[in-house]
C-alpha cells in the first residue's frame, strides 16, 4: 500500500532509473577492463594466485658430469642439452649430450635473443634460459604467472623442463589468433610476451 | 539411424596435389599371405587348425527385390507394386511372404516373384515414382572348413606367420626390380574380393572389420602408450574409461565434462576397442577439452594445450576436428613442433565432401596422419573431403561431424594399439607409423589418389611391417605412372607432348630415420634407354631439409625436342638418397642413409595442332587467397568465403572432362600472360579471375589476339555496395573481413577488354536459361554493358537480383555481417573490434580473450547481466508508468486481480532474455 504509493512518486522512479543506469554503465566498463587485463596474462595479477610450482633449480656449477642427457628433441639442425650446451645434431653424443669439445657447441648461448627475453631460435632461447642467473627471473615469473598456465607449469619438474616449456610459442605469442605478435622473436624465456608488431 | 559405418582411409597431404598410395600385393609378391581379409580368420589361440570361410552366391530365378524410396507398410508396398504392374497385361506375380519379427514394421523393400514376361514388368516397376530399383534376388551360401594347416611345414602361428622377412623392404612400396620393362608392375591388385561380401548383411564390430581383434588375440603386453584426445571433453564417471589418466580443460568454460556429446561419442568409439587397453596395462588416456560446448575454439587454446601434450610426452594425439586455416602459421608451426617431438598426430580430413580441394588443416600437413571415411562397401563417404591439398582458405571454423571423427578416433586407437605392440618402441615415430600405414594400405579400385589417399587401412600388415621395421626413407606416391587411370587422374587423362607445360608431380619424402634429414647430392634422373627414357626431360626440386620427418620432391616432367612427333611410352626413374644423423646408433658412425627409387612412366604423343590446344589461366585465379574473396554464388551465405579457389581439375572438373572428350588438350598456365608462346595455343580460357593484369600482360594479350589467339572470358558479379555488405566479423581472428573483390575482378577484366570496345556491368542477375538443349542456372553474375556493334551477342533476359534484395538477404543472416554503424552492443574501447548482436542460442564467444583457461568461464553471462538488469529495470519502470496513467484516468476503484497481470507481464518480458543465458 505504502509501497505502491511510493512508486507513483516521480522522483522514486527517477532514482530507480538512475541507479540501474549507473549499475549498467559501471559493469560494462568493469567488464572491459577485465577483458583487457586478461589478454595480457603475464602481467602482474592479483597476488593471491600462486602456482604451486615444484621446480628444483640445481644450484652451483652446472657443468657437472652426468651420464645421460635429455635434450630438446625437435630441432631442425640445432639441439640444446640439459646442461645448456647448444650443438649441431651431428655433434650429439649417444647419451644425448652435446659433445662439449665440438667446435659448434657452446654453453648458455643467448644468440638471437633480445633484451626482453625473446629469441628467434628456440634452441638458443632454451640455452639462454638455462643460465644460472636467469633463475630469479623464472621464479618471479612462476609466482606471478596467470592461472591459465597452471596446468603446464604445475607439471614442470626442473629447470630444464621449465625452459623447454617456457620457450615454446603459446597463447602469449599470438595476436588475432592466427599471427605471431613478433614473427622474428617469438620464443621467450622472459616475463613479457613478444613485442607486438603491427601486421 | 545411420546404417553406414565409417572405416578408415589414410590420407596424406603434401603441399601440392600428390597423395600417393600403396597397393597390397603388387608385382613384388611380398611373402605376406594375402588372404588376411574377411575370408580367413585365425583361431584365437593359434592352434594348427585354421577356420576357413567360403562364400558363394547365385541368382534366384524369378525372384526380384523391389527397393522403395522410403519405409512403407506391407499394404502400401503391395499397393505400389500392383499399381505399377497394372498396365502390364496378364502378368503372373506375387509377393513373397517374409515371416520374421520385422514384418510388422514398415520396410523399404519387397521380394516379388514374377513368373512370366519379367523383363517388361521390371521396366514398368522401375518407372514407379516410389520404387528406387529392382534387383534380382540372390542366395548366399557359406561353408565352414577346418583345415590343418600345420602339416605343410609352414607354421601359421603368430611368430612365423605374422613376422615376415621384411628386411628387404626398401621403400613403403618395395622396389626390388631394376627394370620397369614389366609393364604389369604398374598395375595393382585392389584387394577387393571378387565374391560377394557379407559385410552388408552382417554388420560387424568396427574393430573386427579392421582386424584389430586378431591383433589383440595375439596377446601383446606393450608398455604404456599415452593417447591424447582433443575434443569437447569427457565426463568423469564414464564407465568405459578406467585408464583416463588426466582430464584438462583449455577452454574458457569451467568444466571438464562434455556438454555437447561429440567427445562422448568419440569416447564410445574408443570404448568399442577398450580390449586393446587391457593388453597395455600401463596405457594412459589424456582428455584435453579444447572445444566449448558451442564448438568454439581458438588457436591460442590449442597452442597451450599442445605445449602441455609435448611436456607430458604424449605418443598418439587425436584431433578429430580440423580447421581450414592453413595460413594460421602459429598453429601449423605448433603441429610441426608436436611431430618433431615424436607425437604421432591423427587428424580428420574434413567433412566438406564430396567437393574437391576440401582437405582441412592439419590433416593436410605432410607429417600428420589424415583420415577420411569409407563405408563397408569401400565407397568413399560422401561427406569426406577429397582432393588436392590446396592449402587454401583463411577463415577458420570448426568442422565437427561425428562420422569422420569416429574414423579418426578409431585410427588413433589403432595407431595406439600398434605402438603398444611394437617390440622396439624406439623405432615408432610419426614417419615410421605413417610409412607402415601407407605401405600396408589396400588401394580402393576405381578411385583416383586424390580421393582415396593411400587407400584402406590394413591393420595386420601395418603391425607386421612395424615390427620388422628398419629406419629408412620412402616416397609417397612411390611411383609416377602418368598412364594409370583412374588412379593417377588427372595426370592420366592427358598424354604429354613436346612444347606443353611441364607436368609437375609432388612427391612426399617420409624419413623414418630421424626427425631431420637431408637429400644427399641431388636426385638423379636415370632414363631407361630401351624404354625410350631419353625422350623425357625430368627436373626436380626438393626441400633442402626434411623436417619434421618429411619433405617434398617436386618432379617436373616435360618432353624432349626429339620426341616432338613421336608417340609412345617412356620410362625411367629418379634416385634419391636421404641421410639423417644417426641418433640411437651406438657405433656413432655419423649418418644413416637410405636410397629410394621413384619409377616414372609417361605417355608421349606428337604435339597437337594449335587449334586443339587450350590454355587455362590459373595465374589470375587465386588459389591461396590472401584476403577475403566472397563466393561466386551470393546465395550461399553460410560459407561466405570462396576458399576452394578455382581450378580446372577441381571445381571445373566437368568442364575439363568435356573439353578432353571433345579432343582438346588443356594446359594450365601458372605464370603471367607474358610467359607463354601464344602461337602454340588456339584459345586462352579465363574463368572467374580475381587478380589484376599488368600493363605488359594487357599489351601482350592484345598482340596475341591480333595474331589469331582466341580468348574466352567467364566473368562473375562485382558490385561495390554488395561487397560492402558482405563483410563479416570473424570470431577466430577477431577481425572484420572485407571482400577484396567480387566473384570476379570485373574492373580488371574491363581494363583488359576495353580495347575491343567491350565491358561488363556491375549489375546482379540470376535465372535459368537454355542453350543448345542444355538447361543452365545462372547463379549470380553481371551483364554485358558494352559490346562492339559488329559483334554477335547471344542474349537472355534474366531476373535482376537487385542489390537491395541481396542486401536484405545478407542483413538478416545471423552469423554474418552487421552494419558497422548500427552495432547494438556498446563498444567502448576504440581498438576493440566491433561486435555483432547476439542472437538466441548463440554464445557471446567474441568476447573471450584467447588462451584464458580456467577463471573467465562465465564471460558471456557476466557481460549480459548488466544489460538485462538495465532492460529489466526499464520494463518495470514503463509498467509503473502505464499503471500510473491508467490509475489517473480511471475512477478510484481497486481491482483485486491487479497483481497477476503484473506478475504475468514480468514473466513474459523476461522469458526471451533467458534464452540467451
Amino acid at each position: 500500500m505504502v509501497f505502491r504509493r511510493l512508486l507513483r512518486k516521480r522522483w522514486v522512479l527517477g532514482v530507480v532509473f538512475a541507479l540501474s543506469l549507473i549499475y549498467f554503465l559501471s559493469s560494462t566498463l568493469k567488464q572491459e577492463e577485465r577483458t583487457i587485463r586478461d589478454r595480457t596474462l603475464l602481467e602482474a595479477r592479483d597476488s593471491d594466485h600462486h602456482i604451486q610450482w615444484k621446480i628444483k633449480f640445481i644450484l652451483g656449477n652446472s657443468s657437472r658430469q652426468i651420464s645421460q642427457c635429455r635434450n630438446s628433441i625437435q630441432g631442425k639442425s640445432l639441439l640444446t642439452d640439459e646442461l645448456g650446451y647448444v650443438c649441431e645434431r651431428k655433434d650429439l653424443l649417444v647419451n644425448g649430450c652435446c659433445n662439449v669439445n665440438a667446435p659448434s657447441s657452446s654453453q648458455h648461448v643467448c644468440t638471437s635473443c633480445l633484451a626482453n627475453g625473446c629469441c628467434s631460435i628456440y634452441e638458443f632461447c632454451v640455452s639462454c634460459c638455462l643460465q644460472p642467473d636467469k633463475q630469479p627471473l623464472l621464479e618471479r615469473f612462476l609466482n606471478r604467472a596467470a592461472e591459465g598456465f597452471q596446468n603446464l607449469f604445475n607439471a614442470v619438474e626442473d629447470h630444464f623442463e621449465l625452459c623447454l616449456a617456457k620457450c615454446r610459442t603459446s597463447s602469449q605469442s599470438v595476436q588475432h589468433e592466427n599471427t605471431y605478435r613478433n614473427p622474428q622473436a617469438k620464443y621467450c624465456y622472459g616475463e613479457s610476451p613478444p613485442e607486438l608488431l603491427p601486421i | 539411424m545411420i546404417v553406414r559405418l565409417c572405416l578408415l582411409v589414410a590420407f596424406l597431404g603434401g603441399r601440392l596435389p600428390l597423395v600417393g598410395t600403396e597397393e597390397d600385393s603388387g608385382p613384388f609378391s611380398t611373402p605376406f599371405p594375402s588372404p588376411l581379409n574377411a575370408d580367413a580368420l585365425l583361431s584365437p589361440n593359434c592352434s594348427q587348425l585354421t577356420l576357413k570361410l567360403d562364400f558363394s552366391t547365385k541368382v534366384v530365378k524369378h525372384e526380384y527385390i523391389v527397393a522403395f524410396n522410403g519405409y512403407f507398410t506391407a499394404k502400401a508396398r503391395s499397393d505400389f507394386i500392383s499399381s505399377a504392374l497394372r498396365d502390364v497385361d496378364a502378368v503372373n506375380w506375387r509377393i513373397v511372404r517374409r515371416d520374421n519379427p520385422a514384418s510388422d514394421y514398415p520396410s523399404d523393400f519387397e521380394v516379388v516373384e514374377i513368373r512370366q514376361d519379367a523383363r517388361s514388368s521390371l521396366l514398368t516397376l522401375q518407372d514407379h515414382p516410389y520404387i528406387k530399383r529392382v534387383t534380382p534376388q540372390r542366395m548366399v551360401l557359406r561353408s565352414l572348413k577346418l583345415t590343418d594347416s600345420g602339416t605343410d611345414g609352414a607354421s601359421p602361428c603368430n611368430d612365423t606367420r605374422w613376422v615376415q622377412k621384411w628386411q628387404s623392404w626398401q621403400s613403403s612400396r618395395p622396389l626390388r626390380r631394376t627394370s620397369l620393362s614389366l609393364g604389369s608392375g604398374f598395375w595393382h591388385a585392389t584387394g577387393r574380393h571378387s565374391s560377394r561380401r557379407l559385410l552388408r548383411a552382417i554388420p560387424r564390430h568396427v574393430a573386427q572389420i579392421l582386424q584389430a581383434d586378431v591383433l589383440w588375440q595375439m596377446g601383446h603386453t606393450g608398455s604404456g602408450v599415452k593417447v591424447a584426445v582433443f575434443d569437447t571433453g569427457l565426463s568423469e564417471k564414464h564407465p568405459h574409461f578406467k585408464n583416463v589418466k588426466e582430464r584438462t580443460n583449455w577452454t574458457n568454460e569451467k568444466t571438464l565434462d562434455d556438454g555437447l556429446g561429440h567427445g562422448t561419442f568419440v569416447a564410445g568409439v574408443i570404448a568399442s576397442m577398450r580390449e586393446c587397453q587391457g593388453f597395455a596395462p600401463d596405457s594412459e588416456l589424456h582428455i584435453f577439452r579444447v572445444f566449448t560446448n558451442n564448438q568454439v575454439s581458438y588457436t591460442s587454446w590449442f597452442l597451450d594445450a599442445f605445449n602441455y601434450a609435448i611436456l607430458k610426452k604424449i605418443d598418439v594425439l587425436n584431433l578429430s576436428i580440423g580447421g581450414p586455416d592453413f595460413m594460421d602459421h602459429p598453429f601449423v608451426d605448433k603441429v610441426w613442433e608436436l611431430t618433431a617431438n615424436k607425437v604421432i598426430m591423427v587428424s580428420a580430413i574434413g567433412n566438406d565432401g564430396p567437393l574437391y580441394g576440401t582437405l582441412n588443416n592439419p590433416a593436410d600437413q605432410m607429417d600428420v596422419i589424415g583420415v577420411g571415411g569409407i563405408d563397408f562397401e569401400d565407397n568413399i563417404a560422401r561427406f569426406s573431403s577429397r582432393g588436392m591439398t590446396t592449402w587454401v582458405r583463411s577463415h577458420a571454423g570448426c568442422q565437427a561431424s561425428t562420422c569422420l571423427s569416429m574414423a579418426s578416433e578409431s585410427l588413433s586407437m589403432l595407431v595406439f594399439c600398434l605402438s603398444s605392440t611394437v617390440l622396439n618402441r624406439e623405432l615408432v615415430n610419426p614417419a615410421s607409423m605413417k610409412q607402415a600405414l601407407i605401405a600396408s594400405a589396400r588401394r580402393l579400385p576405381g578411385v583416383n589418389m586424390f580421393e582415396q589417399g593411400h587407400g584402406k587401412l590394413d591393420l595386420l600388415r601395418a603391425y607386421q611391417i612395424l615390427n620388422s621395421y628398419k629406419p629408412q626413407a620412402s616416397l609417397s606416391p612411390s611411383y609416377i605412372d602418368l598412364t594409370e587411370c583412374p588412379y593417377m587422374w588427372p595426370y592420366c587423362s592427358q598424354p604429354i607432348y613436346y612444347g606443353g607445360m611441364p607436368t609437375i608431380v609432388n612427391v612426399t619424402i617420409l624419413n623414418g630415420m630421424g626427425v631431420t634429414g637431408r637429400i644427399v647430392d641431388k636426385p638423379i634422373w636415370q632414363p631407361y634407354l630401351p624404354q625410350n627414357g631419353d625422350y623425357v626431360d625430368v627436373a626436380v626440386s626438393y626441400s633442402p631439409v626434411l623436417w619434421p620427418w618429411a619433405g617434398y620432391l617436386a618432379v617436373s616432367i616435360s618432353v624432349a625436342k626429339k620426341a616432338a612427333s613421336w608417340e609412345g611410352v617412356a620410362q625411367g626413374h629418379v634416385m634419391v638418397t636421404v641421410a639423417s644423423p644417426a641418433e640411437n646408433d651406438v657405433s656413432n658412425s655419423g649418418e644413416m642413409t637410405s636410397t629410394v627409387k621413384l619409377p616414372v612412366k609417361v605417355k608421349i604423343v606428337p604435339t597437337p595442332p594449335r587449334s586443339k590446344r587450350i590454355l587455362w589461366d590459373q595465374y589470375h585465379n587465386l588459389r591461396y587467397p590472401p584476403g577475403y574473396f566472397p563466393r561466386d554464388n551470393l546465395r550461399m551465405k553460410n560459407d561466405p568465403l570462396d576458399w576452394n579457389g578455382d581450378h580446372i581439375h577441381t571445381n571445373f572438373r566437368d568442364m575439363y572432362q568435356h573439353l578432353r572428350s571433345m579432343g582438346y588438350f588443356v594446359e594450365v598456365l601458372g605464370a603471367p600472360i607474358t610467359c607463354f608462346d601464344a602461337s602454340q595455343y588456339g584459345t586462352l580460357l579465363m574463368v572467374d579471375s580475381e587478380e589484376e593484369y599488368f600493363p605488359e600482360e594487357i599489351t601482350k594479350l592484345r598482340r596475341d589476339i591480333d595474331n589469331g589467339l582466341s580468348l574466352i572470358i567467364f566473368s562473375d558479379w562485382y558490385n561495390t555496395s554488395v561487397m560492402r555488405k558482405v563483410k563479416f566479423y570473424d570470431e577466430n581472428t577477431r577481425q572484420w573481413w572485407m571482400p577484396d573483390t567480387g566473384g570476379a575482378n570485373v574492373p580488371a577484366l574491363n581494363d583488359l577488354i576495353s580495347v575491343w570496345g567491350m565491358a561488363f556491368s556491375d549489375g546482379l542477375y540470376e535465372g535459368d536459361f537454355t542453350m543448345a538443349d542444355h538447361d543452365m542456372y545462372y547463379a549470380s553474375g553481371c551483364s554485358i554493358a558494352r559490346f562492339p556493334e559488329d559483334g554477335i551477342v547471344i542474349a537472355q533476359t534474366l531476373k535482376d537480383q537487385g542489390t537491395r534484395h541481396l542486401l536484405n538477404l545478407w542483413k538478416h543472416q545471423k552469423l554474418l555481417s552487421v552494419d558497422m554503424d548500427k552495432v547494438v552492443l556498446p563498444n567502448v574501447r576504440p581498438y576493440r573490434p566491433q561486435v555483432r548482436p547476439l542472437s538466441p542460442g548463440e554464445s557471446g564467444a567474441w568476447d573471450i580473450p584467447g588462451g584464458i583457461m580456467p577463471g573467465r568461464y562465465n564471460q558471456e553471462v557476466g557481460q549480459t547481466i548488466p544489460m538485462f538488469a538495465f532492460l529489466g529495470a526499464m520494463v518495470v519502470l514503463s509498467f509503473f508508468v502505464v499503471q500510473l496513467t491508467k490509475a489517473k484516468s480511471k475512477p478510484k476503484r481497486r481491482k483485486p486481480r491487479v497483481k497477476r497481470p503484473l506478475y504475468l507481464q514480468q514473466q513474459q518480458q523476461q522469458t526471451p532474455h533467458s534464452v540467451n543465458y
